[in-house]
Protein backbone atom coordinates (compact mmCIF):
# COMPACT_ATOMS: atom_id res chain seq x y z
CA UNK A 1 0.00 0.00 0.00
CA UNK A 2 2.77 2.42 0.58
CA UNK A 3 4.30 1.95 -2.78
CA UNK A 4 0.84 2.45 -3.99
CA UNK A 5 0.42 5.89 -1.50
CA UNK A 6 4.03 6.90 -2.88
CA UNK A 7 2.54 6.51 -7.02
CA UNK A 8 -0.33 8.48 -6.33
CA UNK A 9 1.70 10.88 -4.58
CA UNK A 10 3.97 11.54 -7.72
CA UNK A 11 0.52 11.49 -9.93
CA UNK A 12 -0.82 14.62 -7.98
CA UNK A 13 3.08 16.39 -7.97
CA UNK A 14 3.04 15.87 -11.68
CA UNK A 15 0.53 17.94 -12.82
CA UNK A 16 -0.27 21.50 -13.13
CA UNK A 17 -3.67 21.16 -11.57
CA UNK A 18 -2.28 20.18 -8.13
CA UNK A 19 0.38 23.14 -8.04
CA UNK A 20 -2.68 25.14 -8.92
CA UNK A 21 -5.10 24.51 -6.31
CA UNK A 22 -1.87 24.29 -3.29
CA UNK A 23 -1.43 28.28 -4.97
CA UNK A 24 -4.74 29.13 -4.92
CA UNK A 25 -5.18 27.90 -1.34
CA UNK A 26 -1.67 29.30 0.02
CA UNK A 27 -2.31 32.63 -2.04
CA UNK A 28 -5.58 32.95 -0.85
CA UNK A 29 -4.79 32.77 3.37
CA UNK A 30 -1.80 34.77 2.46
CA UNK A 31 -4.15 37.38 0.97
CA UNK A 32 -6.70 37.62 4.14
CA UNK A 33 -4.31 37.69 6.66
CA UNK A 34 -2.71 40.27 5.03
CA UNK A 35 -5.59 42.31 4.28
CA UNK A 36 -7.05 41.75 7.96
CA UNK A 37 -3.87 43.13 9.06
CA UNK A 38 -3.36 45.95 7.18
CA UNK A 39 -6.76 47.50 7.62
CA UNK A 40 -8.80 46.11 10.24
CA UNK A 41 -8.43 48.03 13.52
CA UNK A 42 -10.71 46.05 15.97
CA UNK A 43 -8.24 43.14 15.82
CA UNK A 44 -7.62 43.20 19.95
CA UNK A 45 -8.82 40.12 21.26
CA UNK A 46 -7.38 36.29 21.21
CA UNK A 47 -10.45 35.35 19.95
CA UNK A 48 -9.90 38.05 16.84
CA UNK A 49 -6.48 36.73 16.81
CA UNK A 50 -7.69 32.85 16.58
CA UNK A 51 -9.89 33.24 14.08
CA UNK A 52 -7.99 34.86 11.87
CA UNK A 53 -5.02 32.75 12.16
CA UNK A 54 -7.64 29.70 11.65
CA UNK A 55 -8.34 31.38 8.31
CA UNK A 56 -5.98 28.55 7.20
CA UNK A 57 -8.66 26.27 7.30
CA UNK A 58 -10.43 27.86 4.27
CA UNK A 59 -7.73 25.90 2.14
CA UNK A 60 -10.03 22.59 3.03
CA UNK A 61 -12.72 24.37 0.64
CA UNK A 62 -9.96 23.81 -1.99
CA UNK A 63 -8.71 20.72 -1.22
CA UNK A 64 -11.80 19.68 -1.44
CA UNK A 65 -11.65 20.45 -4.98
CA UNK A 66 -8.61 19.22 -5.38
CA UNK A 67 -9.68 16.02 -4.22
CA UNK A 68 -12.93 15.44 -6.63
CA UNK A 69 -10.72 16.67 -9.63
CA UNK A 70 -8.64 13.96 -8.81
CA UNK A 71 -10.68 11.41 -7.95
CA UNK A 72 -13.04 11.74 -11.02
CA UNK A 73 -9.99 12.99 -13.04
CA UNK A 74 -8.42 9.44 -13.22
CA UNK A 75 -11.95 8.67 -15.77
CA UNK A 76 -11.75 11.80 -17.68
CA UNK A 77 -8.33 11.08 -19.04
CA UNK A 78 -8.64 7.76 -19.25
CA UNK A 79 -5.89 7.17 -16.58
CA UNK A 80 -8.28 4.94 -14.87
CA UNK A 81 -7.27 2.05 -17.26
CA UNK A 82 -3.41 2.59 -16.60
CA UNK A 83 -3.91 2.57 -12.80
CA UNK A 84 -6.20 -0.22 -12.82
CA UNK A 85 -3.73 -2.69 -15.25
CA UNK A 86 -0.96 -2.18 -12.15
CA UNK A 87 -3.47 -2.21 -9.69
CA UNK A 88 -6.34 -4.08 -10.39
CA UNK A 89 -7.76 -4.96 -6.33
CA UNK A 90 -9.74 -1.64 -7.11
CA UNK A 91 -10.90 -1.36 -3.42
CA UNK A 92 -6.69 -1.02 -3.40
CA UNK A 93 -6.40 1.06 -6.00
CA UNK A 94 -9.55 3.73 -4.46
CA UNK A 95 -7.76 3.47 -0.60
CA UNK A 96 -4.13 4.58 -2.19
CA UNK A 97 -5.32 7.64 -3.93
CA UNK A 98 -7.84 8.02 -1.00
CA UNK A 99 -4.51 9.04 0.95
CA UNK A 100 -2.78 10.09 -1.07
CA UNK A 101 -5.40 13.26 -1.37
CA UNK A 102 -5.31 13.63 2.27
CA UNK A 103 -1.41 13.49 2.56
CA UNK A 104 -1.49 16.11 -0.32
CA UNK A 105 -4.10 18.39 1.76
CA UNK A 106 -2.13 17.90 4.37
CA UNK A 107 0.87 19.39 2.50
CA UNK A 108 -1.51 21.95 1.27
CA UNK A 109 -2.83 23.34 4.25
CA UNK A 110 0.43 22.97 6.33
CA UNK A 111 2.31 25.14 3.80
CA UNK A 112 -0.57 27.64 4.27
CA UNK A 113 -0.34 27.97 8.08
CA UNK A 114 3.08 28.27 7.63
CA UNK A 115 3.36 31.16 5.68
CA UNK A 116 0.72 32.77 7.20
CA UNK A 117 2.33 32.20 10.65
CA UNK A 118 5.36 33.60 9.48
CA UNK A 119 3.78 36.69 8.19
CA UNK A 120 0.92 36.97 10.87
CA UNK A 121 2.96 36.60 14.02
CA UNK A 122 5.01 39.23 13.58
CA UNK A 123 2.84 41.79 12.62
CA UNK A 124 0.34 40.72 15.53
CA UNK A 125 3.74 41.49 17.39
CA UNK A 126 3.88 44.56 16.46
CA UNK A 127 0.19 45.63 16.86
CA UNK A 128 0.40 44.76 20.39
CA UNK A 129 -2.80 42.83 20.11
CA UNK A 130 -3.76 40.18 23.09
CA UNK A 131 -2.67 36.76 22.26
CA UNK A 132 -4.13 33.68 22.61
CA UNK A 133 -2.74 30.83 24.30
CA UNK A 134 0.16 28.28 21.94
CA UNK A 135 -2.44 25.86 22.67
CA UNK A 136 -5.21 27.28 21.66
CA UNK A 137 -3.63 28.62 18.72
CA UNK A 138 -2.03 24.96 17.98
CA UNK A 139 -5.09 23.23 18.26
CA UNK A 140 -6.80 25.73 15.79
CA UNK A 141 -4.48 25.58 13.40
CA UNK A 142 -3.66 21.56 13.55
CA UNK A 143 -7.40 21.28 13.04
CA UNK A 144 -7.20 23.34 10.05
CA UNK A 145 -4.63 21.54 8.44
CA UNK A 146 -6.19 18.12 9.42
CA UNK A 147 -9.55 19.70 7.85
CA UNK A 148 -7.92 20.31 4.98
CA UNK A 149 -6.44 16.62 4.34
CA UNK A 150 -10.02 15.40 5.40
CA UNK A 151 -11.95 17.42 2.71
CA UNK A 152 -9.40 16.21 0.10
CA UNK A 153 -9.93 12.32 1.13
CA UNK A 154 -13.78 12.87 1.19
CA UNK A 155 -13.52 14.90 -2.32
CA UNK A 156 -11.41 12.16 -3.61
CA UNK A 157 -13.57 9.54 -2.70
CA UNK A 158 -17.08 11.67 -4.43
CA UNK A 159 -14.87 11.86 -7.58
CA UNK A 160 -14.18 8.37 -7.64
CA UNK A 161 -17.90 7.62 -7.11
CA UNK A 162 -18.93 9.87 -9.20
CA UNK A 163 -16.49 10.11 -12.16
CA UNK A 164 -17.65 12.86 -14.32
CA UNK A 165 -15.48 16.09 -13.20
CA UNK A 166 -17.80 18.58 -13.47
CA UNK A 167 -20.93 16.97 -12.13
CA UNK A 168 -18.87 15.78 -9.06
CA UNK A 169 -17.38 19.38 -8.53
CA UNK A 170 -20.94 21.28 -9.11
CA UNK A 171 -22.42 18.31 -6.65
CA UNK A 172 -20.44 19.44 -3.34
CA UNK A 173 -20.33 22.85 -4.15
CA UNK A 174 -24.37 22.70 -4.16
CA UNK A 175 -24.23 20.57 -1.11
CA UNK A 176 -21.89 23.06 0.73
CA UNK A 177 -23.42 26.38 -0.45
CA UNK A 178 -27.16 25.52 -1.13
CA UNK A 179 -28.47 22.08 0.45
CA UNK A 180 -26.56 22.57 3.97
CA UNK A 181 -27.90 26.09 4.73
CA UNK A 182 -31.69 25.26 3.67
CA UNK A 183 -31.00 21.63 5.71
CA UNK A 184 -30.27 23.93 8.89
CA UNK A 185 -32.73 26.09 8.22
CA UNK A 186 -35.25 23.50 8.27
CA UNK A 187 -33.87 21.32 10.85
CA UNK A 188 -32.73 21.96 14.45
CA UNK A 189 -29.60 20.44 15.42
CA UNK A 190 -28.63 19.48 12.17
CA UNK A 191 -25.65 22.19 11.87
CA UNK A 192 -22.77 20.39 13.53
CA UNK A 193 -23.04 17.43 11.36
CA UNK A 194 -22.85 19.06 7.91
CA UNK A 195 -19.80 19.32 6.07
CA UNK A 196 -19.84 23.22 7.07
CA UNK A 197 -20.04 22.46 10.68
CA UNK A 198 -17.29 19.85 11.03
CA UNK A 199 -15.09 21.90 8.51
CA UNK A 200 -15.30 24.89 11.23
CA UNK A 201 -15.43 22.79 14.42
CA UNK A 202 -11.87 21.40 13.33
CA UNK A 203 -10.19 24.38 12.11
CA UNK A 204 -12.06 26.78 15.00
CA UNK A 205 -13.17 29.16 12.48
CA UNK A 206 -16.39 30.20 13.83
CA UNK A 207 -14.61 29.91 17.47
CA UNK A 208 -15.79 29.60 20.93
CA UNK A 209 -19.14 31.05 19.96
CA UNK A 210 -20.80 28.91 18.58
CA UNK A 211 -21.21 26.26 21.31
CA UNK A 212 -23.43 24.13 18.98
CA UNK A 213 -20.38 22.89 17.14
CA UNK A 214 -18.59 19.64 18.26
CA UNK A 215 -15.35 19.06 19.46
CA UNK A 216 -12.53 19.20 16.90
CA UNK A 217 -11.96 15.75 17.32
CA UNK A 218 -15.38 14.43 17.41
CA UNK A 219 -15.65 16.27 14.43
CA UNK A 220 -12.50 14.77 12.35
CA UNK A 221 -13.49 11.52 13.20
CA UNK A 222 -17.51 12.09 11.83
CA UNK A 223 -15.72 13.95 8.50
CA UNK A 224 -13.23 10.63 8.62
CA UNK A 225 -17.00 8.08 8.57
CA UNK A 226 -18.27 10.40 6.04
CA UNK A 227 -14.61 9.90 4.02
CA UNK A 228 -14.05 6.14 4.52
CA UNK A 229 -18.17 5.81 3.57
CA UNK A 230 -17.81 7.45 0.65
CA UNK A 231 -14.36 5.73 -0.19
CA UNK A 232 -15.86 2.34 -0.14
CA UNK A 233 -18.93 3.09 -1.95
CA UNK A 234 -16.61 4.05 -4.46
CA UNK A 235 -14.44 1.15 -4.47
CA UNK A 236 -17.43 -1.10 -4.75
CA UNK A 237 -19.25 0.83 -7.50
CA UNK A 238 -15.18 1.04 -9.64
CA UNK A 239 -15.47 -2.99 -8.33
CA UNK A 240 -18.48 -3.54 -10.53
CA UNK A 241 -17.92 -1.32 -13.37
CA UNK A 242 -16.85 -1.57 -16.88
CA UNK A 243 -13.43 0.23 -17.81
CA UNK B 1 -1.32 -18.84 -21.54
CA UNK B 2 -3.98 -16.33 -22.10
CA UNK B 3 -6.97 -18.33 -22.09
CA UNK B 4 -10.57 -16.86 -22.98
CA UNK B 5 -13.35 -19.73 -22.28
CA UNK B 6 -17.15 -19.72 -23.33
CA UNK B 7 -16.61 -15.76 -23.08
CA UNK B 8 -20.02 -13.77 -23.38
CA UNK B 9 -20.36 -10.04 -22.68
CA UNK B 10 -23.66 -8.41 -22.89
CA UNK B 11 -23.88 -4.80 -22.82
CA UNK B 12 -28.12 -4.25 -21.92
CA UNK B 13 -29.49 -6.40 -24.86
CA UNK B 14 -26.30 -5.75 -27.00
CA UNK B 15 -24.07 -9.33 -27.08
CA UNK B 16 -20.82 -7.98 -27.60
CA UNK B 17 -18.95 -11.01 -27.06
CA UNK B 18 -20.45 -14.11 -27.90
CA UNK B 19 -19.54 -17.42 -26.32
CA UNK B 20 -15.69 -16.67 -27.48
CA UNK B 21 -13.09 -19.20 -26.75
CA UNK B 22 -9.18 -19.25 -27.86
CA UNK B 23 -5.68 -19.67 -26.05
CA UNK B 24 -3.05 -17.45 -26.46
CA UNK B 25 0.01 -19.69 -26.27
CA UNK B 26 3.75 -18.67 -25.52
CA UNK B 27 6.52 -18.01 -28.35
CA UNK B 28 3.47 -17.27 -30.74
CA UNK B 29 1.87 -13.72 -31.54
CA UNK B 30 -1.78 -14.73 -32.40
CA UNK B 31 -3.19 -11.90 -34.60
CA UNK B 32 -6.63 -10.70 -33.47
CA UNK B 33 -9.35 -9.61 -36.37
CA UNK B 34 -12.98 -8.71 -36.88
CA UNK B 35 -14.27 -5.46 -38.47
CA UNK B 36 -15.23 -2.61 -35.60
CA UNK B 37 -17.74 -3.18 -32.86
CA UNK B 38 -16.96 -7.43 -33.64
CA UNK B 39 -16.01 -7.52 -29.83
CA UNK B 40 -12.24 -7.32 -29.89
CA UNK B 41 -11.50 -4.72 -27.67
CA UNK B 42 -14.07 -6.07 -25.32
CA UNK B 43 -12.12 -9.30 -25.40
CA UNK B 44 -9.03 -8.48 -24.95
CA UNK B 45 -10.48 -5.22 -22.29
CA UNK B 46 -12.28 -8.71 -20.43
CA UNK B 47 -8.93 -10.47 -20.32
CA UNK B 48 -7.08 -7.59 -18.49
CA UNK B 49 -9.56 -7.28 -16.10
CA UNK B 50 -11.42 -4.37 -16.86
CA UNK B 51 -14.47 -5.50 -17.84
CA UNK B 52 -16.82 -7.81 -16.09
CA UNK B 53 -17.76 -10.86 -18.15
CA UNK B 54 -21.50 -11.72 -18.69
CA UNK B 55 -20.63 -15.33 -18.59
CA UNK B 56 -17.33 -17.83 -19.29
CA UNK B 57 -13.53 -16.88 -18.13
CA UNK B 58 -11.15 -14.97 -19.21
CA UNK B 59 -7.74 -15.71 -17.66
CA UNK B 60 -3.68 -15.10 -17.91
CA UNK B 61 -2.17 -18.40 -16.69
CA UNK B 62 -5.15 -19.63 -15.26
CA UNK B 63 -6.36 -17.02 -13.05
CA UNK B 64 -8.39 -13.95 -13.82
CA UNK B 65 -6.20 -10.68 -14.31
CA UNK B 66 -7.53 -9.24 -10.98
CA UNK B 67 -6.36 -11.95 -9.15
CA UNK B 68 -2.65 -11.33 -10.28
CA UNK B 69 -0.18 -10.69 -7.56
CA UNK B 70 2.07 -8.73 -9.58
CA UNK B 71 0.38 -8.09 -12.73
CA UNK B 72 2.64 -6.38 -14.43
CA UNK B 73 5.68 -8.69 -14.95
CA UNK B 74 3.00 -10.51 -16.28
CA UNK B 75 1.09 -8.83 -18.43
CA UNK B 76 1.64 -5.64 -20.53
CA UNK B 77 -1.04 -4.47 -22.20
CA UNK B 78 -1.90 -1.41 -24.90
CA UNK B 79 -4.99 -0.23 -25.25
CA UNK B 80 -6.95 1.73 -27.25
CA UNK B 81 -8.43 5.38 -26.50
CA UNK B 82 -7.14 8.35 -24.05
CA UNK B 83 -4.68 7.00 -21.37
CA UNK B 84 -2.51 9.96 -20.54
CA UNK B 85 -2.99 12.97 -18.44
CA UNK B 86 -2.40 15.49 -20.84
CA UNK B 87 -0.44 17.73 -18.85
CA UNK B 88 1.65 15.24 -17.15
CA UNK B 89 5.10 14.26 -19.12
CA UNK B 90 6.01 10.98 -20.97
CA UNK B 91 8.70 10.80 -18.41
CA UNK B 92 6.45 11.21 -15.32
CA UNK B 93 3.65 8.91 -16.45
CA UNK B 94 6.57 6.00 -16.73
CA UNK B 95 7.52 6.88 -13.82
CA UNK B 96 4.11 6.52 -12.06
CA UNK B 97 3.59 2.98 -13.69
CA UNK B 98 7.02 2.35 -12.29
CA UNK B 99 6.29 3.26 -9.00
CA UNK B 100 2.93 1.98 -8.79
CA UNK B 101 4.24 -1.93 -9.88
CA UNK B 102 7.61 -1.41 -7.64
CA UNK B 103 10.12 -1.21 -10.54
CA UNK B 104 13.61 0.26 -10.21
CA UNK B 105 13.21 4.22 -11.91
CA UNK B 106 16.12 2.88 -14.17
CA UNK B 107 13.54 1.21 -16.39
CA UNK B 108 11.54 4.25 -17.06
CA UNK B 109 14.43 5.73 -19.17
CA UNK B 110 15.40 1.56 -20.30
CA UNK B 111 11.98 1.76 -22.22
CA UNK B 112 12.17 5.08 -23.17
CA UNK B 113 15.30 4.31 -24.94
CA UNK B 114 13.62 0.99 -26.24
CA UNK B 115 10.63 2.84 -28.42
CA UNK B 116 12.65 6.22 -29.29
CA UNK B 117 11.39 8.11 -27.03
CA UNK B 118 14.31 9.44 -25.35
CA UNK B 119 14.00 12.73 -26.64
CA UNK B 120 10.78 13.51 -26.03
CA UNK B 121 10.09 11.80 -22.47
CA UNK B 122 10.51 15.27 -20.86
CA UNK B 123 7.44 17.06 -22.78
CA UNK B 124 3.54 16.99 -21.95
CA UNK B 125 1.95 14.45 -23.52
CA UNK B 126 -1.13 16.67 -25.10
CA UNK B 127 1.94 17.89 -27.10
CA UNK B 128 3.06 13.83 -28.42
CA UNK B 129 1.74 12.67 -31.47
CA UNK B 130 -0.34 9.66 -31.73
CA UNK B 131 2.36 7.73 -33.02
CA UNK B 132 4.57 9.12 -30.08
CA UNK B 133 1.43 7.96 -27.65
CA UNK B 134 1.43 4.81 -28.97
CA UNK B 135 5.03 4.28 -28.78
CA UNK B 136 4.68 5.43 -24.82
CA UNK B 137 1.48 3.32 -24.67
CA UNK B 138 4.19 0.71 -25.50
CA UNK B 139 6.87 1.46 -23.08
CA UNK B 140 4.14 1.47 -20.83
CA UNK B 141 3.17 -2.33 -21.32
CA UNK B 142 7.05 -3.44 -21.52
CA UNK B 143 8.05 -1.97 -18.26
CA UNK B 144 7.71 -4.82 -15.95
CA UNK B 145 9.52 -6.72 -18.73
CA UNK B 146 6.14 -8.85 -18.97
CA UNK B 147 6.12 -12.56 -19.84
CA UNK B 148 2.72 -11.77 -22.16
CA UNK B 149 1.45 -8.82 -24.13
CA UNK B 150 -1.91 -7.74 -25.23
CA UNK B 151 -1.73 -4.82 -27.72
CA UNK B 152 -5.17 -3.36 -29.18
CA UNK B 153 -4.15 -1.73 -32.21
CA UNK B 154 -0.81 -0.95 -31.58
CA UNK B 155 0.00 0.32 -35.03
CA UNK B 156 -2.33 3.04 -35.19
CA UNK B 157 -0.90 6.23 -35.64
CA UNK B 158 2.95 4.60 -36.41
CA UNK B 159 4.27 5.73 -39.43
CA UNK B 160 6.02 2.81 -41.45
CA UNK B 161 9.48 2.63 -39.76
CA UNK B 162 7.46 2.25 -36.60
CA UNK B 163 5.01 -0.31 -37.86
CA UNK B 164 8.58 -1.81 -39.43
CA UNK B 165 9.97 -1.54 -35.50
CA UNK B 166 6.59 -2.85 -34.62
CA UNK B 167 6.59 -6.42 -36.43
CA UNK B 168 10.42 -6.60 -35.61
CA UNK B 169 10.04 -6.38 -31.79
CA UNK B 170 6.60 -8.74 -31.44
CA UNK B 171 8.39 -11.10 -33.35
CA UNK B 172 11.70 -11.15 -31.06
CA UNK B 173 8.89 -10.91 -27.87
CA UNK B 174 7.32 -13.90 -29.41
CA UNK B 175 10.99 -15.53 -29.88
CA UNK B 176 11.72 -15.05 -26.42
CA UNK B 177 9.60 -16.92 -25.82
CA UNK B 178 6.57 -14.53 -25.00
CA UNK B 179 2.81 -14.73 -25.19
CA UNK B 180 1.69 -11.77 -28.00
CA UNK B 181 -1.98 -11.10 -28.36
CA UNK B 182 -2.70 -8.33 -31.04
CA UNK B 183 -5.44 -7.20 -32.79
CA UNK B 184 -5.14 -4.54 -35.38
CA UNK B 185 -6.64 -3.25 -38.28
CA UNK B 186 -3.57 -3.10 -40.35
CA UNK B 187 -3.97 -6.98 -42.47
CA UNK B 188 -1.18 -6.57 -44.57
CA UNK B 189 1.36 -5.88 -41.40
CA UNK B 190 -0.47 -8.82 -39.35
CA UNK B 191 0.01 -11.30 -42.37
CA UNK B 192 4.05 -10.36 -41.87
CA UNK B 193 3.77 -10.48 -38.36
CA UNK B 194 1.38 -13.22 -36.37
CA UNK B 195 1.98 -16.85 -36.21
CA UNK B 196 -1.73 -17.45 -35.82
CA UNK B 197 -5.02 -15.75 -36.56
CA UNK B 198 -8.55 -14.93 -34.51
CA UNK B 199 -11.03 -13.54 -36.63
CA UNK B 200 -13.95 -12.93 -34.86
CA UNK B 201 -17.39 -11.03 -36.15
CA UNK B 202 -20.36 -10.42 -34.48
CA UNK B 203 -18.73 -11.18 -30.94
CA UNK B 204 -18.38 -15.08 -32.56
CA UNK B 205 -15.23 -16.84 -33.48
CA UNK B 206 -15.39 -17.32 -37.19
CA UNK B 207 -12.47 -18.76 -38.02
CA UNK B 208 -8.79 -19.73 -36.31
CA UNK B 209 -5.32 -20.90 -37.75
CA UNK B 210 -2.13 -20.40 -38.96
CA UNK B 211 -2.25 -17.92 -42.08
CA UNK B 212 -1.47 -20.74 -44.40
CA UNK B 213 -4.21 -22.92 -42.65
CA UNK B 214 -6.48 -19.88 -43.52
CA UNK B 215 -5.21 -18.54 -47.01
CA UNK B 216 -5.84 -21.70 -48.04
CA UNK B 217 -8.83 -22.39 -46.56
CA UNK B 218 -10.92 -20.60 -48.69
CA UNK B 219 -10.95 -21.64 -52.39
CA UNK B 220 -9.70 -19.17 -54.81
CA UNK B 221 -10.70 -19.58 -58.21
CA UNK B 222 -7.86 -20.79 -61.45
CA UNK B 223 -6.63 -18.36 -63.71
CA UNK B 224 -5.41 -19.61 -67.03
CA UNK B 225 -4.65 -17.90 -70.27
CA UNK B 226 -4.97 -18.99 -73.78
CA UNK B 227 -4.76 -17.76 -77.27
CA UNK B 228 -8.29 -20.32 -77.76
CA UNK B 229 -9.97 -19.47 -74.35
CA UNK B 230 -13.59 -19.77 -75.64
CA UNK B 231 -12.18 -23.19 -76.37
CA UNK B 232 -10.65 -23.89 -73.32
CA UNK B 233 -14.07 -22.45 -71.38
CA UNK B 234 -16.41 -24.72 -73.74
CA UNK B 235 -13.56 -28.20 -72.43
CA UNK B 236 -13.37 -27.30 -69.30
CA UNK B 237 -17.54 -26.20 -68.72
CA UNK B 238 -18.06 -29.81 -70.37
CA UNK B 239 -16.63 -30.94 -66.69
CA UNK B 240 -18.57 -31.71 -63.79
CA UNK B 241 -19.05 -29.25 -61.40
CA UNK B 242 -16.47 -26.70 -63.26
CA UNK B 243 -17.81 -22.93 -64.07
CA UNK B 244 -14.80 -21.29 -66.43
CA UNK B 245 -15.95 -17.51 -67.54
CA UNK B 246 -13.94 -15.05 -69.16
CA UNK B 247 -13.42 -11.77 -66.84
CA UNK B 248 -14.95 -8.64 -68.17
CA UNK B 249 -11.10 -7.42 -68.73
CA UNK B 250 -11.32 -10.53 -71.61
CA UNK B 251 -6.89 -10.73 -72.68
CA UNK B 252 -7.77 -14.38 -73.30
CA UNK B 253 -8.13 -15.23 -69.97
CA UNK B 254 -10.61 -17.57 -67.60
CA UNK B 255 -11.46 -17.63 -64.00
CA UNK B 256 -12.12 -21.06 -63.29
CA UNK B 257 -13.72 -22.60 -60.34
CA UNK B 258 -14.97 -26.07 -59.03
CA UNK B 259 -11.48 -27.86 -60.64
CA UNK B 260 -7.43 -28.02 -59.66
CA UNK B 261 -4.72 -26.61 -61.41
CA UNK B 262 -4.37 -30.93 -63.20
CA UNK B 263 -7.66 -30.76 -64.12
CA UNK B 264 -7.53 -27.10 -66.24
CA UNK B 265 -4.16 -28.49 -67.57
CA UNK B 266 -5.04 -31.92 -68.36
CA UNK B 267 -8.14 -30.80 -70.37
CA UNK B 268 -6.18 -27.89 -72.19
CA UNK B 269 -3.78 -31.00 -73.17
CA UNK B 270 -6.53 -33.56 -73.87
CA UNK B 271 -8.11 -31.03 -76.08
CA UNK B 272 -4.71 -29.76 -78.02
CA UNK B 273 -5.24 -26.11 -76.67
CA UNK B 274 -2.20 -23.83 -75.82
CA UNK B 275 -1.87 -22.33 -72.75
CA UNK B 276 0.52 -19.54 -71.77
CA UNK B 277 -0.36 -19.01 -68.02
CA UNK B 278 -2.07 -21.19 -65.73
CA UNK B 279 -2.31 -20.81 -61.63
CA UNK B 280 -4.08 -20.32 -58.28
CA UNK B 281 -2.74 -16.93 -56.75
CA UNK B 282 -2.73 -17.50 -53.17
CA UNK B 283 -5.83 -15.38 -51.10
CA UNK B 284 -4.42 -12.47 -49.18
CA UNK B 285 -4.98 -12.22 -45.57
CA UNK B 286 -7.41 -9.13 -46.55
CA UNK B 287 -9.35 -11.08 -48.66
CA UNK B 288 -9.73 -14.32 -46.17
CA UNK B 289 -10.94 -11.52 -43.69
CA UNK B 290 -13.23 -10.01 -46.05
CA UNK B 291 -14.63 -12.92 -47.34
CA UNK B 292 -15.08 -14.28 -43.24
CA UNK B 293 -16.32 -11.19 -42.20
CA UNK B 294 -18.55 -10.38 -44.88
CA UNK B 295 -21.51 -8.06 -44.71
CA UNK B 296 -20.72 -7.50 -40.68
CA UNK B 297 -18.62 -4.64 -40.55
CA UNK B 298 -20.59 -2.19 -38.47
CA UNK B 299 -23.25 -4.56 -38.25
CA UNK B 300 -23.65 -4.45 -34.76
Amino acid sequence: MIRLVGAELLKLRTTRTFWALAGSAVGLVLVIVVLTLAIDDQLNTQRDVRDLLSVAGLSGLLTLVLGVVVGAGEYRHGTIASTLLVTPNRLRAVAAQVIACFLGGLAIASAAVALELIIGLPWLSSKDVLMPSAGDLAGDLLGGILYAGLAAALGTALGALLRNQVAAVVSILVLIFVLEPTLNALVGGVAPFTLTGLGAAMSGASGDDNSDLLSPGVAALIWACYASLLAVFAAIRTAHRDI
Amino acid sequence: MLEVQDLTKRFGANVAVDGLSFKATPGRVLGFLGPNGAGKTTTLRTLLGLTLPTSGSATVDGRPYRELEDPVRVVGAVLEGPQFHPGRTGRNHLRVLAAAGGLPASRVDEMLRLVELNGAGNRRVKGYSLGMRQRLSLAGALLGDPRALVLDEPANGLDPQGIRWLREFLRAQASEGRTVLVSSHVLAEMAQTVDEVLVISRGRLVAQGTLDELTHGVEAPIWVRSPEAERLRAALAAREGVDAKPPETGGGWLEVRGATLEDVGTTAAENGIPVFELYRPRQSLEQVFLELTAGTEAGR
